[in-house]
């Protein structure tokens, strides 16, 4: 971070090139790192670096308010963009500020509070996360259970489908569909839990109750 | 337009109850009042509503200032909302890129109500342009994305997103 040297030609262009799309060193208030930089500039910069120019003259606005501007003075080697080499000797920031930012975030550069806040709410949130025990992919599966005719004991075809038990399998709640000729289907509902029961597994086994059931299909199949 | 108007009132923290219509063919505002036809013309409106609210600096300090501030909302009204071609809009970006060079600020060094209607204005053009059109009027972009950040002002129209890093040009 920093501009290099702003006593130099080089220094200032750096400056000026950063300020070519911000009207301020920090955010979009005048602060105190608008003065930290001002009063390390020698001059007004030349008109040929217009936006370092203009920034200059703007801040120079201020100068009577200066001491009441927001902020806390960091070192110069703390503002400007983030690739420039800081060259005042004050510890680097390692943060890479400049990049593209396609969201376009409200925070051009964040303070180092900012920064610690920010990082001590990560990591609460990580170490939250990870006490969470997993979540069970469950699914609602309807089954519509056909019987071969209209003779068939319905009840008798309910009490075989809920003996199948399995582990992560769950019988709900049932009624009676007719389909015509005076044949009722039986429409079950059941959860189960997905790497546990699948339907297959479900056919297969309501399927091996050949006196009661013609068929079976899955009517309807949602995951909660 | 009324829309805008009542941005403005809220922006200015003056309490809700103005009345807004609107007239002929541009849809000029027109602030109804208790006794008489009523005050028209945004401009005028707009003025009437920050001197309600005793934000009179708004309108510029010394009398330059004012002159200034005058300038551009009738530039707004005339030039930004009279123009309707592609080519109006471009001329109108260049002049404010060209006058934004050395100012923070469309009065110089303050926000006054000409940054304000100038940002209004101008929003439904910024949100249409281009990366490379944003790079291009640089100025502009520095202004408006430095507006709606201000306090207040942006409320519930969308934010213009600007990148930091130019990618059509490298040096200035």
């Amino acid at each position: 971070m920093g501009f290099g040297d702003l006593k130099s030609p080089a220094g200032l262009r750096v400056l000026n090139e950063f300020l070519a799309d911000r009207s301020y060193i920090e955010g979009y208030v005048p602060s105190q790192a608008d003065i930290v930089v001002f009063e390390a500039i020698a001059a007004p910069p030349p008109a040929d670096l217009y936006h370092a120019l203009r920034w200059y003259n703007h801040i120079k606005s201020y100068e009577k308010q200066k001491a009441s501007l927001p902020g806390v003075k960091k070192a110069l080697g703390k503002y400007g963009p983030a690739d420039v080499e800081d060259t005042t000797g004050a510890a680097t920031d390692s943060k890479d500020d400049d990049d593209i930012d396609l969201f376009g975030s409200d925070d051009e550069e964040e303070s180092e509070e900012a920064k610690k806040l920010r990082e001590e709410r990560l990591a609460q949130y990580e170490s939250k996360k990870s006490k969470k025990p997993a979540v069970v992919a469950k699914s609602s599966i309807l089954l519509d259970v056909k019987p071969w005719d209209d003779e068939t004991d319905m009840a008798k075809l309910e009490e075989c489908v809920r003996s199948i038990q399995a582990d992560g399998l769950v019988w709900g709640s049932s009624k009676l569909v007719p389909v015509g000729y005076g044949i009722k289907k039986l429409q079950i509902q059941c959860v189960v839990e997905d790497d546990k029961v699948g339907t297959d597994m479900l056919e297969e086994r309501i399927t091996a109750f050949e006196d009661y059931v013609q068929s079976m299909d899955v009517a309807a199949f949602n995951k909660i | 337009g009324p829309e805008e108007l009542a941005l403005l009132e809220r922006l200015l923290g003056l309490p809700k109850g103005n009345k807004y219509g609107v007239q002929g063919e541009r849809k000029v505002p027109v602030l109804q009042t208790n006794n008489g036809p009523g005050l028209t013309g945004l401009m005028t409106i707009a003025a009437h509503l920050v001197k309600q609210a005793k934000k009179e600096q708004l309108l510029g300090r010394t009398a330059e200032e004012k002159a200034v501030v005058q300038q551009w909302l009738e530039y707004r009204v005339t030039r930004v909302d009279g123009g309707s071609s592609k080519e109006d809009t471009r001329l109108v970006l260049k002049d404010l890129n060209i006058h934004l060079e050395d100012k923070v600020y469309l009065a110089g060094n303050m926000f006054t109500l000409a940054d304000i209607l100038m940002y209004y204005g101008l929003h439904r053009v910024m949100v249409d342009l281009t990366v490379q059109e944003k790079e291009k009027y640089l100025n502009v972009s520095r202004w408006f994305n430095h507006i709606q950040h201000y306090p207040g002002v942006r409320q519930h129209l969308s934010n213009v997103v600007f990148i930091k890093n130019r990618l059509y040009t490298n040096a200035h």
